[in-house]
Formats: C-alpha cells, structure tokens, sequence
C-alpha cells in the first residue's frame, strides 16, 4: 500500500511537471509508456492529471499564476486525452469517470472566445469533461452535440449585447425538440446578467470562471 | 528602445545657468555662518567677509571641488547583506519627509498625530517592499523627546530593517551620535567609512545661506563618507525668482557651495545634487510641490547633475492634497513620472501626502506599485525578431477554428511577465467581481495590505552585547540638556566632551 502511493507520487510529479511546463510531447510519451508498461491505468492516469489540473486551478485561483499557465497546461491536457487517453480508454472497455459533461460554446453572431475558454478550462480543471464547440454556435448545434455525448448541462457565451438574444434561441431549440429537462442550460457573458438569465428561462448564470464551477456543482448536486 | 530622457534645457542653456551660478558664488558669494566651515575656505582660497558672512568662491576651487565628488557610491542596511549602488544612470526609490501626522479613517479630520509605533511600522513596511529601498526618519514620533529623538529613532532602524536608513545633518552632536550608534552596530568607524549606511539631509536655505546646525552636521557625515543630499527647497516667487531659469541659477549656486563644503571636509564625500525646490502658490503662499513646475525644476536639476556628473535627488510621489483623493493620485503619478523620465537617481517621499507633511502607509504600499508601472514606462518596447513574433502570429491567425486567440501560446507566456506589468493592487476586475470581493477602492486594498506585511513580519536579530551598548548610548544622550546642544553646534560658549567627539566653542 505505501510502496503504491509512493509510486503515485512519482508520476504524479512527473505528470505536473510536463502539465505545468506545457510539454505535450513529453506529456503524450508518458501517457502511453505508462500505459503500455502496465504502470498506469488509463483512467489512474486521467485521474492523476484531474488532481494535477486542480491544483493548477487552485492557484489561478489564488491570484499567484496568470491567465495563459492555466489555458496552456488545460490545452496540453486536453490534446493528450483526446489522443492518448481516449482512446486507450475506449481500448481497454474501462468506463470514463467525470464529474459531468458540459457543451459550452459562443453563440450565433459572435465570435468572441477569451472567457468561454477560460470557463471550459477552469470546468475542466475541476473535473468536468468539457466539449467546446468554438464560437458563433448555431442553436440546433449545442442541442446536437448534448444529445450526441449525453452532457448533462448547456453553456451559451455572448459578449456582445446584439447577440445576447441568440442564448434564447438555444432554449427555444430544446423546447421544440421537448428537451429541455433534459439539460440545464447556463449562460454567461458581460452583457449577461442573472436577471437575464432568468427573462430567458436559463438555470443558471454565473459572472466569472470560479463561479462557474460553483454554480455546475451546485446544479448537479455535487457539493 | 527605452523610453527617451525627458529634458527641458538644452546644451546651451546649461551652460548659460552654470556660467550664472558661478558668476553669482565668485562675485556675491554664499552666507556662511559656520566659523570653523568660512575658516576652511579662506584656507583653500575663498574670500571671506565677516561682517555679513558672505564667503565669495572662485571659479578654480568650485571646479577642482567638483571634480573630486564621485559619481558612484553604495548604500547598505544595518549587516551590510542588503546594499545598492546610487550613480549617475540608474534610479533609485526611496521615502524621506517629514509627516508628523498620519492617516487614520477612524479619527474626523482624517488623520492623527504620530508616534513611535508609527515611525517603526513604516520602517517595518519599506523593509518588506520592492522597490522603496531606503526609510529615513520620516514618520516623528512625537511621543519621543526631541533631544534624544534621533538616538532611539536609529535603535529602531537596526531592530526593524535590512535597508539603509537617512538622517537630517542637524547638528554637530546629533550627526555625531548617529555615526558613534552605527559604529557600535557595524563594528567599526572603518566599516562605517568603508561602507555607508546612512544618507544625510543637508537643506541649504534659499536664497543663498548654509545655516551653521546643518553645515556642522554635514562635516559629520561628510568625515564618515555617508552620502549626503545637498537640497534647497526654494520657491519660486518668494525664496527665488519666479522666473523657472532664475530659480535654477540660484539654487545651482546653493548646491555647488555645499557640495564644495563637503570636498573641503573629506575628499571625494559622496554627495547628491538634489532638489525639493518648487514654485510659490500665488494665492496662499504655499509651497505647491505637487505642482507640475516642481517636474519642470526636477527635471532641470537632473540635467545639470548630470553635467556635474554627480547623481541626483529629487521628489516624486509628492502631492499638496489633504486627503487621499483624486488630486492626492494624479499630482503624486505626476512627480513621480516626470522625475524618473528627467533620470533622477534618488527619487524621495514616497508614502507621503500634504507637502510630506503627512504619511500614509497605504501610500506608502500603493507608491510601491506605482514604481513598478514607472519601471515598465521606462523600459519602452523591446523590438527583436522574437518579440515581434511573426511565427507565433502566422501560427495563430492561420488556426482554422473561429475565435483563435494567443492566450494559450508559449510566445505569451515567455514574454507575459517582461511586456505585461501585472498590478497587485490596481482592480481591473468586472464590477460584478469587484463587488462580490469586497467592492474595495484601492486605499482599502492598500490597507490590507499593510495589515498582512506588518501581521508577517519578522524582525532582525540583534547581538546581545551591541543591544547593550545602544542602550547605554541612548542613556547618555537622554542625559543631555538643551545647552549641552547648544554648546555643540556653537551658538552657545563652553565647552563638552562626548564619545567621539570633544567640542570648545568660544563666543562667537
């Protein structure tokens, strides 16, 4: 038992070096000797990389990293899951373990993406798995891509107030398709306000990234 | 490139205010009423008239005196680990003033009377700060015996700093205990000598005077090699011309003739060309040291160091408002801007407000920062093959996906931290956020931070037996009286014997 957790640590060390260093090579490499040796499990090593993403959250957090170290090391870890640990996962019939899955994306019109990624990274740094479907999201697309990976919650972003009334349009969707309790839908945005949120029949709304993961908890019972 | 040094005389004008100045010491001379200090320049070849105390310099002296003034020195704080370099290119941030009230919300007029907790406190905080790197006695604690006041004020220094600490020159006897104390705490007078602790304020008094407590101070300092700052705080309109040009060519004067002294007292004594002078408000008759010509005068005086080759000192963070409003912002930015874009070398007062004659440690902390954002102007633009990144922008801006952006980019992140001044204090968060962190305005976030520096602080310890022996000397001066100083300096006959000093003065 000791001799395992030493071991973890090791890893774990090694995997933050690579995270926080931005290595994604070097990261990748690691990923897979470990898994082709036997060291690791796929899902040990994605749950290993979840505690590395939160400390690196923590510390965005506590004002003592800046904004790109945290979309950087969130950048490097997620081109390694898609490549390595995807796959590997879906090789060895292991079950993905995920707080939720959220589709997060900018709406119709507006291309602006600074602060949905920023929410997507820090969700995922948390523990969510995150599916941004980029900027100008036509309604029909966020409802697809829920439908299509079982998410459980709807992230509509808008900085400009002309398209803060396509985030609607993506409520209107699930009703006419009658899913929407299917989903909880969140918006965000400068513009955006919780009044807002609730003129237009969202869940939730929340005003920075850290708020963000307190208010997906709080909609998905987790806390 | 670096930001361009700001200048506001030419070549020419230089030299027209040089030639002035000297013109005036040679043919008018400089009052001086030190006996012993006209007796030295009648020596070197001055000429002296006792009747009115004028000593007339000649040219020849002046400018051999000059030239042996070094352009370089150090400064070190009490065990010597903490040291910097002052000379004629590089900037230097430090406190001086002379506040005896201090900011306190919870009083009506909004400020109180300080004391010694006070003075220790803003010792304890420039010590934790980056870029303010000297304290001085600043901060009067006015529960102390004036007499003895410089006495326990340098024992706090040594229980509370790693940095250098400033004195005024005032007087002979009192600039002596300062160098007998920091002998005692550094070991030596050859330590002290060898590597100075101490910065000594020497005001010359417009128009054209060097009081004699202060010359007999600065012959102190000078003896031990501690910098001194030769600064006459004139004011346009009423202790000089109003005429900006005027004030220069007379305060040139006063400068030299002190500078000058000190080279008469102790060959290459370092010195700063310095300056606290301003203009008259021609309502009030205040002085206006937040005002913009006080940046014009600076700036002035950092050009004529320079053609002294001799390092600078002159005010910044400086502002006449009596409150920490938005005048109290933009006249202390102001000063302080003008005064590190003129190259001066030793920029004073931070922490101050109303004419330094009130301190806040709030902006204290705050001018910390603001220093910061003046170091970042002066750097200007880096232009290089990398930092003009065309890889990183064809690599961005040929990204497919809608919404790139080059937050994530390793180009960003190596060079974030030298391109980006990244403020601790200044807000720039939404006003949702701000809000929900305490919707706080910069003073209350200073606030706190001075409440977490002086909460984690841990002082320097001090040798047992020096501890000893710096109480034993504060007994001896408590045991002074008002004659005794008087004896001292001069302006009383008899005579005294101190350590380190034995002093006969017949009448004068």
């Amino acid at each position: 038992m000791v001799k395992l957790v030493v071991f973890n640590m090791a890893l774990e060390d090694k995997l933050k070096e690579l995270i926080v260093g931005w290595d994604e090579d070097g990261l990748k490499e690691l990923c897979s000797t470990s898994i082709e040796s036997k060291e690791a499990k796929p899902s040990e090593l994605l749950k290993i990389i979840g505690k590395v993403m939160q400390f690196i959250g923590k510390q965005f957090e506590d004002e003592e990293i800046f904004l790109p170290d945290l979309i950087g090391s969130a950048n490097v870890v997620k081109n390694t899951i898609d490549e390595i640990l995807d796959p590997a996962i879906r090789k060895s019939g292991e079950s993905k373990e995920t707080l939720g899955r959220i589709v997060i994306g900018t709406v119709e019109g507006d291309v602006h993406s600074i602060g949905k990624d920023l929410v997507g990274s820090f969700l995922f740094s948390n523990g969510f798995e995150i599916y941004n479907l980029g900027e100008e999201v036509p309604a029909a697309s966020f409802v697809d891509k829920a439908e299509e990976v079982g998410a459980q919650i709807i992230g509509l972003s808008s900085l400009v107030t002309m398209t803060m009334g396509f985030q609607r349009e993506v409520i209107k969707e699930l009703n006419s398709r009658g899913l929407r309790d299917k989903y909880k839908v969140i918006i965000g945005g400068s513009p955006t306000s919780s009044e807002y949120a609730d003129e237009i029949g969202a869940d939730g709304w929340a005003d920075d990234a850290i708020e963000t993961v307190l208010l997906v908890k709080k909609l998905l019972n987790l806390n | 490139m670096k930001l361009k040094r700001l200048e506001v005389l030419s070549n020419e004008e230089l030299i027209s205010i040089n030639s002035a100045s000297l013109e005036l010491l040679s043919t008018l001379g400089i009052k001086i009423d030190s006996p012993s200090a006209r007796k030295l320049l009648k020596e070197n070849g001055a000429e002296i008239n006792d009747n009115d105390l004028f000593v007339k310099l000649p040219e020849a002296l002046i400018k051999n005196k000059l030239k042996e003034v070094p352009n370089f020195f150090r400064l070190h704080g009490p065990d010597g680990n903490f040291n910097f370099e002052v000379n004629t290119t590089s900037t230097q941030y430090a406190t001086i003033g002379t506040p005896v009230k201090i900011y306190d919300p919870s009083k009506k007029s909004g400020v109180r009377k300080t004391i010694l907790a006070d003075t220790i406190n803003q010792i304890r905080i420039v010590d934790s700060l980056k870029n303010i790197n000297c304290s001085h006695i600043d901060v009067w604690p006015n529960d102390v015996d004036y007499l003895s006041l410089h006495a326990h004020c340098i024992y706090q220094w040594v229980h509370n700093t790693r940095k250098p600490y400033g004195l005024g020159c005032l007087g002979r006897l009192a600039s002596q205990d300062m160098m007998n104390m920091a002998s005692i705490i550094v070991g030596s007078d050859d330590e002290l000598i060898k590597n100075a602790r101490f910065v000594g304020f020497m005001n010359p008094t417009s128009p054209l005077y060097l009081p004699q407590l202060m010359t007999n101070g600065l012959e102190v300092f000078a003896k031990y090699k501690q910098p001194t700052i030769i600064a006459p705080e004139a004011l346009a309109g009423a202790t000089a011309p109003v005429t900006l040009a005027g004030l220069l060519t007379q305060i040139n004067a006063e400068i030299i003739g002190g500078i000058v002294l000190t080279q008469l007292f102790n060959s290459g004594a370092p010195v700063f060309f310095g300056t606290v002078s301003t203009i008259t408000d021609m309502r009030s008759g205040n002085a206006a040291l937040g005002s913009i010509e006080t940046g014009l005068i600076t700036t002035a005086i950092a050009q004529l160091a320079r053609f002294y080759n001799i390092p600078s000192r002159g005010p910044g963070g400086i502002t006449d408002s009596k409150v920490l409003d938005v005048q109290c912002g933009f006249e202390r930015l102001q000063t302080l801007l003008v005064a590190a874009q003129a190259g001066i070398n030793y920029i004073t007062c931070a922490g101050t407000f109303e004419e330094t004659l009130v301190e806040a440690l709030e902006l204290l902390v705050i001018d910390d920062e603001l220093v910061d954002i003046v170091k970042r102007l002066l750097e200007g633009i880096d232009v290089s093959e990398e930092t003009i990144g065309l890889d990183v922008i064809k690599k961005v801006v040929s990204n497919p996906k809608k919404g790139v952006n080059y937050l994530g980019e390793a180009h960003t992140r190596k060079f974030m931290r030298k391109e980006l001044f990244i403020p601790t204090l200044i807000d720039r968060n939404r006003r949702s956020t701000w809000r929900k962190k305490g919707a706080k305005d910069i003073i209350a976030s200073a606030g706190q931070k001075v409440e977490k520096i002086l909460e984690s602080f841990s002082p320097p310890k001090v040798d047992r037996e020096i501890e000893t022996k710096l109480l034993d000397y504060i007994k001896t001066v408590e045991k002074r009286t008002l004659e005794d100083y008087k004896i001292a300096e001069g302006i009383s006959a008899g005579n005294i014997s101190l350590p380190g000093i034995d002093v006969k003065v017949e009448d004068k």
